[in-house]
C-alpha cells in the first residue's frame, strides 16, 4: 500500500517566539496509508485537531515536515501555492454547518469545486451527485440553507466537501450533536466512500464504538504526542490504559468489562455488538453461568 | 497578526497587573491629556522616559512590545506622512504640485509621530496588564457620577463586558471558518480588490449568522436564570484604590508638572 500521509518529525507551536508560544505537537511521526480508514482519537487539547490540520496546509510544522499526495510542505514552504495541496484534501470541521453562507443549498455545494476552476456546469454535476451521496433529496437543491433543519444542514456542508472530489477525506467530529440515526447515515457514508471511491478517510472522535466499527487504523494522542498506533483490538487491549488516556472503551467492551467484575470468565473483551453477543450466546452455551 | 499586541492582554502579576481598572483607565487618559501639552524635546524626552518605566513595570519584554505595536507604526507614519505633505508654514525645502515640506512641517510630523506613539504605548500598556472584564468594571466605577443624571451606567458597563467577553468567541469562530472556507479553495488576502472583497462574503455571512445566534442564546439563557436590568448588581471581585495606585498617581502627576515647566 502507499502512503497518502506521512509526517516527519513534525512540532506545532502556536504563536512561536511569544509569550503566548504553545506546544500544540511534539514531535509527531505517523505514516497514513492510501485508502485507509484512519481514527485519531484522545481526549480534548491532545493535538488531534492541530494534527488534521496540517494535512490540509491549513498549519505549517514550526519543525519537520509533512508530505501529503508527494506534496512536501515544511516550515519554508510559501503561503502562495497552498491551494493546490487542498484541492485534494477534504476537511469537514466539527459543525460544519456553521460555514454555509450562499443563498441556495446548490450553490453552497458548488462554491468549492468552482474555486477550484471547475466550470459551472461541471460543478453543478459533482453537487448533485454530492447531494444524492449525502441523501439530501433533489427539491432542497434551490432553498436556502438558512432554511433547512440542523441535520440537513450538516450536510449540505458535506456534500460541500464531496463536490470537490477529494482523495483524502478529513471528518472532525462529524455526528456530533446529530440524532442516533443521522449519526448512523454519517458514519455509513464514511464508509461507503472508503469501500466505494477508494477515498482515504480520517476520523477525529470521540465514539468508541465508530471507531471500532469503521477504523482500520487507530491513532491514540495525548498532549501533543502520538502514543499508540494500532489496530482497534490492539488499543482496547488493556482498559486501565484506556482509561488513564481519559478515553472510554467501546460500548461493548465496556458491558464485557462488567461482566468480568461480577465475576463471568469472558476471557479476552468483545468490541462489537457482533463479538459481544456471539460471546454471550458461548458463555450461555457452556453453562458457565455463576449463579448457582 | 499573531504578533499584534493591541488590545490583547497578558496574564501577569507585575506592578501594572496589580494597579486597579479604574485607576489605570483614568491615568491614561491623564497621561493623553499631558501628551497634548509637551510640545519640544524635552518634555517628549520625559515622558518617554516615563512610558519606559511603565513598560519595565508591567513585566513584558520591551522587545517583544515594541514587535507588537510595529503594525501600527505604518498607520502612523501614513498619518505623518499626509501631515508632512499637506500643512504649510516655514521655509519650503521641496515642491511638487500641491504637495510641499517646509522645514516646520517636518518638525511638526516629527512631534505628531511621537504623540501617537506615546498614546499607542499607554494604550497598548493598559490592555496588556488589565483583563476586558476589569476594564468593564473601571468604566463603570469611573462613570458612576453619570448615575445623578439617570445615565444607564450599570447597563452600559454590562453590555460592555458582553462585548468584550465575545471578542475572544468569536475571533475563534472567525478562526474556524476561514480554515473552513480556506480548505474550499478560497484564496483570502491575494488577488485583486474585487476578488479580496467577494471573497469577504463566505466569511461575513456565517460569522454574522453565527454572533445573532450568540446573541439569542445568551438572551434565553440570561432570562432563564432570572436577570434584569432593574435589580441592584453585586460584584464578584471588588477592585480597591491602593497604594500602588497612590504612588502611580504621585508619578505620573509629578512628570506631568516636569512637562509643564519643560515646554515651551
Amino acid at each position: 500500500m502507499d502512503k497518502a500521509i506521512s509526517f516527519e518529525q513534525v512540532t506545532h507551536t502556536y504563536q512561536a517566539n511569544t509569550p503566548y508560544a504553545q506546544n500544540a505537537l511534539a514531535d509527531v511521526s505517523l505514516v497514513i496509508p492510501n485508502n485507509s480508514f484512519t481514527a485519531i482519537i484522545g481526549h480534548t487539547g491532545s493535538g488531534k485537531s492541530t494534527l488534521v490540520q496540517h494535512i490540509n496546509a491549513l498549519l505549517k510544522p514550526t519543525k519537520g515536515s509533512v508530505q501529503v499526495l508527494g506534496r512536501v510542505i515544511t516550515p519554508a514552504t510559501t503561503n502562495k501555492n497552498l491551494k493546490a495541496f487542498r484541492q485534494h484534501v477534504g476537511m469537514v470541521f466539527q459543525f460544519p454547518e456553521k460555514q454555509l453562507f450562499e443563498e441556495t443549498v446548490i450553490k453552497d455545494i458548488m462554491f468549492g469545486p468552482k474555486n477550484y476552476g471547475v466550470s459551472d456546469a461541471d460543478a453543478q454535476q459533482a453537487a448533485k451527485s454530492a447531494m444524492k451521496l449525502v441523501g439530501l433529496d433533489q427539491s432542497l437543491a434551490e432553498k436556502s440553507p438558512f432554511d433547512l433543519s440542523g441535520g440537513q444542514m450538516r450536510r449540505v456542508a458535506i456534500a460541500g466537501v464531496l463536490a470537490m472530489k477529494p482523495e483524502i477525506l478529513i471528518l472532525d467530529e462529524p455526528t456530533a450533536g446529530l440524532d442516533p440515526r443521522g449519526h448512523k447515515e454519517i458514519m455509513d457514508l464514511a464508509q461507503q466512500l472508503h469501500d466505494e471511491d477508494q477515498m482515504t478517510i480520517i476520523l477525529v472522535t470521540h465514539q468508541m464504538d465508530d471507531v471500532v466499527n469503521y477504523a482500520s487504523q487507530v491513532v491514540v494522542m495525548d498532549e501533543g504526542k502520538i502514543v499508540k498506533t494500532g489496530t482497534a483490538a490492539e488499543i482496547f487491549t488493556d482498559p486501565g490504559w484506556v482509561y488513564k488516556m481519559q478515553l472510554n472503551l467501546p460500548s461493548s467492551a465496556e458491558f464485557a468489562q462488567k461482566l468480568v467484575d461480577a465475576g463471568v470468565p469472558v476471557g479476552k473483551l468483545p468490541l462489537t455488538i457482533d463479538q459481544l453477543a456471539t460471546k454471550i450466546s458461548q458463555l450461555v452455551a457452556e453453562g458457565a453461568d455463576t449463579d448457582e | 497578526m499573531s504578533n499584534f499586541l493591541f488590545g490583547r492582554y497578558l496574564p501577569g502579576n507585575s506592578w501594572v497587573h496589580q494597579m486597579s481598572p479604574q485607576s489605570k483607565l483614568m491615568l491614561s487618559f491623564y497621561f493623553v491629556i499631558v501628551i497634548f501639552f509637551a510640545n519640544n524635546l524635552a518634555s517628549y524626552a520625559a515622558l518617554a522616559v516615563l512610558i519606559a518605566i511603565v513598560i519595565l513595570l508591567s513585566g513584558v519584554s520591551i522587545l517583544f512590545f515594541l514587535k507588537g505595536i510595529r503594525p501600527l507604526v505604518w498607520l502612523i507614519i501614513f498619518t505623518v506622512a499626509l501631515q508632512i505633505l499637506f500643512s504649510a508654514g516655514g521655509t519650503v525645502l521641496w515642491k511638487w504640485g500641491p504637495f510641499s515640506v517646509t522645514n516646520l512641517s517636518l518638525i511638526n510630523g516629527g512631534f505628531i509621530f511621537i504623540r501617537f506613539l506615546l498614546i499607542i504605548m499607554i494604550s497598548t500598556v493598559l490592555t496588556l496588564t488589565t483583563t476586558p472584564l476589569a476594564i468593564a468594571d473601571g468604566v463603570q466605577t469611573v462613570l458612576k457620577p453619570l448615575k445623578k443624571v439617570k445615565f444607564p451606567v450599570d447597563t452600559l458597563a454590562l453590555m460592555l463586558s458582553i462585548a468584550l467577553r465575545f471578542v475572544p468567541t468569536l475571533m475563534d469562530e472567525m478562526e474556524t471558518i476561514l480554515n473552513a472556507q480556506r480548505s474550499r479553495g478560497v484564496d483570502f488576502g491575494s488577488g485583486s480588490l474585487k476578488h479580496r472583497v467577494q471573497a469577504a462574503v463566505p466569511l461575513l455571512v456565517p460569522l454574522f449568522t453565527g454572533a445573532i445566534n450568540h446573541a439569542e442564546n445568551l438572551s434565553t439563557a440570561m432570562e432563564a436564570r432570572g436577570f434584569s436590568d432593574s435589580e441592584h448588581r453585586s460584584k464578584y471581585r471588588i477592585y480597591r484604590w491602593q497604594l500602588k495606585d497612590t504612588v502611580s498617581w504621585l508619578v505620573f502627576l509629578l512628570v506631568g508638572g516636569l512637562v509643564l515647566y519643560l515646554r515651551k
